[in-house]
């Protein structure tokens, strides 16, 4: 401890003196967490600057009756990418950031568990966003609203590029954070310290290692429905359009796709912010969290819940009453875990000696907004109540509520809480107090009102509105609000710039809090720690600064409740689960798109034989690659190489099988757009097709590596990854086959 | 018919069944005797009594595939659930099916019954032949037994680790979920002899007319029955998994200067 205590008086950098000369390439190449982490969130920042202009000119629309400011399409533009943006360029980006920085050092570890693919999943995020905003030159931005609805989203209706950007950027997006999801999966359960044990983690760790379940499980939702409006868009198909008999596709369900993942999209955004408070307001309240076991419990309902409520998002789409009864109540249930979480925010406050930080007060207001959000939530989960408000600014207010009065709240108590450990600097607090009041200020003057707007019966996505009463003074009130948001962020970068060269020297644990981040030098040195405090509590740095009085030790040492397992094949599970979910909504497509037959090329002129000997040739792969992974485990090297490349051969004549089909398939004029079932067929297929290829590539890889003399020692967790991975194609081909070619053909 | 004299007059007393539940709760006080454990036992014969004998029963007998599935839900994941509950902990259960017992088999068993029992052929003689609904019900109860016995399994030691057993109830949630999801949103019949019902009982005018249930409506409410309530047995499930995770008692404070 006593070598980071000398570090203190000059705050050290993140670069070392030889890094410093070539600083760029220190950046652009970096693989370390901390440093992904920062640009994340830098980048999350410069997004945010674009962002909230679109806002701004938004409100400066708004702010009178009959404005001619800007015209609808330039409008329908904006709020389009204001939403984009602000969802996967800005708060997930600063979320994750938060997360890659973090979640390493309160655990105990020297980075994330996937070094480059860390690096990867965070570069993908700067390429989305330029393929996005590259949609205003290359003929105009998506103007499509952020949940692009079909078939305004269609080409008839929507002929420029733009959609076609969006959704490419934000399949890129998702890819980069399933990745990030993956590793802070694999970090928490591989590389805890010694004595951090999964009952023991912190609270901003738990909750994002539950989030990042959610992650991996709701990107791959809105990737297959992507994937299908491209195909709509690209190759003329009509998965949500409509068209001639049996090619005729179904709006509503983009609408299922989009809000599958929408709904736990909400909970991918305000968990992780969830764990942010979790954090502060224990530290600034001088207590423990109240009932840490229920907050982390109750973070597990709500990203179970998270999943079987998007209905709720449809109720006045007219799904019918059924439908909407049960949705309703599901929907009502989630106040009880959210309800839960607020309990426990302000009994841990209740009583404690609290320390008005500008972080704290960050954390207060996110509170008394998160309340106001959740309970407008509430009102939304009534039905008819619902049928009156959605599309109108009463919901804009309430969503505003939860991602900015919450979620963005949340994420500026993080900035001034662990600034100081980013940068080995404080930020001002004089600046800090400022930035606080005025932006809780804008914040309830653009949003509070909003909700009265809505109620008086204001809609929302309109360019423009009449003189009506109240509407024009209520719409100025809140673009001045949110010019005063834009004051107060500007005050932050403000605070942020100046901090960063004559901030106070932070020292290592400058808010006296007992996470294991504090326990290194500001910023922490490349290997994070130079060495670890013993870990018997949630809070080893109160154990240590009060030795007489620790806490309750958490479990035992000696016996974690789980096995640490080996980091590939956890990476590699968590991928399949993912693949699984993008799977899984083009097969429930094909079934439903296929319920009745249509006229033209259907299931029945498949040929069930030939598929049938070429799919034997794709099971017996998966047979011998097990007898190569038992050769391996017996150091039979030439055996393993043996029956690897007759795997390989046997996946290659599986997809020259399908090339066989598919050629058959065209040579009789049935392609994609054709109809219905030729455009759900040749998606799930090819899909498959294209998993079997990268599979191959593995494989392939393995093999040169095996052919190197890589695997001599015996033991090869690459083998078995890939080998997963082939036996997962395998089974996904299992219920191909079963659902395209079978079943049809015995009905 | 009215709902009230359904409500009064929809049992059906079948004597094999009561005999069954009698002999059962006198088998159990011989084997076990008395104790606070026999309440579930004694619940667990109640919910199959209620899924057996009551006017779900009735409704399920051709009328309502919603009732058909709420029999399910109560003979696969309730009952099962309550009878594990109410078996000693020094219970221990035959060799064989230790030896079979996987947590992939018992998944398997639980998702499974589910699945198979709603292939439409299999649907529809479990309701037009008195053998197969016969043997659905004892299978629906052992394959239940099977999936509940990775959690609830008498002896702890035989219970799954807390963590996977809430990856192996998330996973069943979600194949519940999928098959709940078609049977919602599918535009085609999936047991279709609910849609014409043979008029036995003189119900058909109460279902259809009374409480305004279409044939298309009772196949949608069955697909959310099966999607959201039953994955909220899941997810309560899962939420005591997590109660086991955290439960164990905090050990008296360890001084770390002195460690």
């Amino acid at each position: 401890m006593s070598e980071a205590a000398a570090a203190v008086i000059k705050p050290v950098s993140l670069l070392s003196d030889e890094q410093r000369e070539h600083w760029r390439l220190a950046w652009l190449s970096t693989v370390d967490h901390k440093r992904i982490g920062i640009l994340y969130i830098l980048t999350g920042l410069v997004f945010f600057v674009f962002g909230g202009v679109e806002a701004l000119f938004i409100r400066l629309q708004l702010s009178v009756p009959n404005n001619k400011l800007l015209s609808p399409d330039t409008f329908n533009a904006l709020f389009t990418m204001h939403g984009t943006t602000m969802i996967f360029l800005v708060v997930m980006p600063l979320l994750f950031g938060l997360a890659n920085y973090f979640v390493p050092l309160m655990i105990g570890a020297r980075d994330m568990a996937f070094p480059r693919l860390n690096a990867f999943s965070f570069w993908l995020v700067p390429f989305g966003g330029i393929l996005l905003h590259f949609s205003v030159l290359a003929g105009g931005a998506p103007a499509v609203g952020w949940f692009a609805y079909a078939p305004l989203s269609e080409t008839p209706y929507s002929s420029q590029l733009g959609v076609d950007y969006w959704a490419i950027a934000l399949l890129v997006l998702g890819i980069g954070s399933v990745g990030t999801a993956i590793n802070i999966v694999a970090t928490v359960l591989c590389l805890r310290a010694p004595g951090m044990t999964l009952r023991r983690v912190p609270m901003f760790t738990w909750i994002n290692f539950i989030n990042s379940f959610i992650v991996i499980l709701a990107i791959p939702v809105l990737n297959a429905g992507l994937v299908m409006l491209l195909i709509d868009r690209q190759f003329g198909a009509h998965f949500f359009l409509q068209g001639d008999e049996g090619n005729s596709g179904s709006a509503i369900m983009w609408q299922h796709i989009f809000w599958a993942f929408g709904h736990p999209e909400v909970y991918i955004l305000a968990l992780p912010a969830f764990g942010i408070v979790s954090e502060i307001i224990p530290v600034f309240s001088r207590k423990p969290i109240f009932g840490y076991e229920f907050v982390a419990g109750s973070t597990v309902a709500i990203g179970l819940l998270s999943f079987g409520v998007w209905a709720h998002h449809m109720f006045t789409v007219g799904l019918g009453h059924t439908a909407d009864l049960f949705f309703s109540g599901a929907s009502m249930l989630i106040a009880i875990p959210t309800g839960v979480k607020v309990l426990n925010w302000s009994v841990t406050m209740f009583g404690g000696r609290i320390r008005f930080t500008t972080a704290m007060l960050f954390c207060i207001a996110f509170l008394i907004q998160f309340l106001c959000g959740g309970l407008t939530g509430i009102s939304h989960a009534i039905v008819p109540l619902d049928w009156q408000t959605k599309n109108s600014y009463y919901l804009v207010a309430h969503f505003h509520f939860v991602a900015v009065g919450a979620i963005f709240f949340a994420i500026l108590a993080a900035i001034f809480y662990w600034f100081p450990k980013m940068s080995g600097r404080m930020l001002s607090e004089r600046i800090g107090r400022w930035t606080f009041w005025l932006m809780t200020l804008g914040f309830n003057m653009t949003f509070v009102i909003q909700h009265f707007l809505g109620l008086a019966g204001m809609p929302r996505r309109v360019y423009t509105y009449p003189d009506l009463p109240g509407w024009g003074w209520m719409n100025m009130v809140s673009t001045i609000g949110a010019f005063f948001m834009a004051a107060a962020s500007l005050l932050l970068l403000w605070n942020v710039a100046i901090s960063l060269f004559r901030g106070a020297a932070a020292g290592d644990n400058p808010w006296n809090a007992w996470t294991l981040e504090w326990a290194t030098s500001s910023p922490p040195p490349h290997e994070n720690f130079h060495a670890l405090p013993p870990i018997h509590s949630r809070r080893p740095l109160w154990d240590i600064a009060n030795p007489d009085r620790p806490d309750p030790v958490v479990g035992s040492s000696e016996k974690p409740e789980v096995a640490k397992p080996e980091r590939t094949t956890v990476s590699v599970l968590a991928f399949i689960a993912s693949e699984a979910g993008f799977f899984g909504v083009l097969i429930l497509a094909f079934l439903f798109y296929n319920a009745t037959p249509h006229p033209g090329p259907s299931a029945k002129s498949l040929d069930l034989l030939k598929t049938g000997l070429f799919s034997i040739c794709l099971f017996a792969s998966s047979y011998t690659l097990w007898r190569s992974e038992q050769s391996l485990e017996r150091k039979d090297n030439r055996g393993m190489i043996g029956w690897l490349a007759l795997t390989i051969l046997l996946g290659a004549v599986f997809l020259g099988g399908q090339g066989i089909e598919y050629w058959g398939l065209f040579k009789s004029g049935v392609n994609v757009s054709t109809n219905l079932f030729a455009t759900t067929f040749f998606t799930l297929t090819g899909f498959h097709g294209i998993h079997v290829c990268g599979g191959l590539v593995a494989l392939l890889i393995v093999l040169a590596l095996a052919l190197a003399g890589d695997f001599k020692s015996g033991s090869s967790h690459m083998l078995k990854a890939v080998g997963l991975y082939w036996h997962f194609v395998d089974v996904v081909w299992v219920l191909v086959l079963t659902v395209v070619y079978i079943i049809p053909h015995f009905r | 018919m009215n709902t009230s004299q359904l409500l009064l007059t929809g049992w059906t007393w079948h004597p094999v069944i009561l005999l069954i539940a009698v002999a059962a709760s006198a088998f159990y006080l011989a084997a076990f005797g008395m104790s606070a454990r026999f309440g579930y036992f004694v619940s667990a014969l109640g919910v199959v009594l209620l899924a057996l004998v009551s006017p779900i029963a009735a409704l399920a007998d051709g009328y309502l595939f919603s009732a058909h599935m709420l029999q399910h839900i109560l003979l696969l994941l309730i009952a099962p659930a309550l009878l594990l509950l109410g078996l000693p902990p020094s219970f221990s259960t035959p060799k064989l099916l230790q030896k079979i017992a996987s947590p992939v088999v018992c998944w398997i068993s639980g998702v499974g019954a589910m699945w198979l029992w709603h292939a439409p052929s299999l649907c529809n003689s479990a309701v037009s032949s008195r053998g197969v609904y016969a043997f659905q019900t004892l299978s629906l109860l052992a394959l239940g037994s099977m999936f509940w016995l990775q959690l609830l399994a008498p002896r702890h030691e035989q219970r799954l680790n807390p963590l996977a057993a809430v990856i192996y109830l998330f996973t069943a949630c979600v194949a519940c979920s999928v098959l709940g999801i078609i049977f919602t949103f599918s535009p085609v019949t999936v047991c279709s002899i609910y849609q014409h019902p043979v008029e036995r009982l003189g119900l058909l005018s109460l279902v259809r007319d009374r409480w305004g249930i279409s044939a298309v409506q009772d196949q949608q409410i069955g697909g959310l029955l099966m999607w959201v309530p039953m994955c909220l047995v899941y997810a309560g499930a899962i939420l005591g998994q997590l109660a086991r995770f955290f439960g164990e008692p905090a050990t008296p404070p360890l001084n770390p200067g002195r460690a």
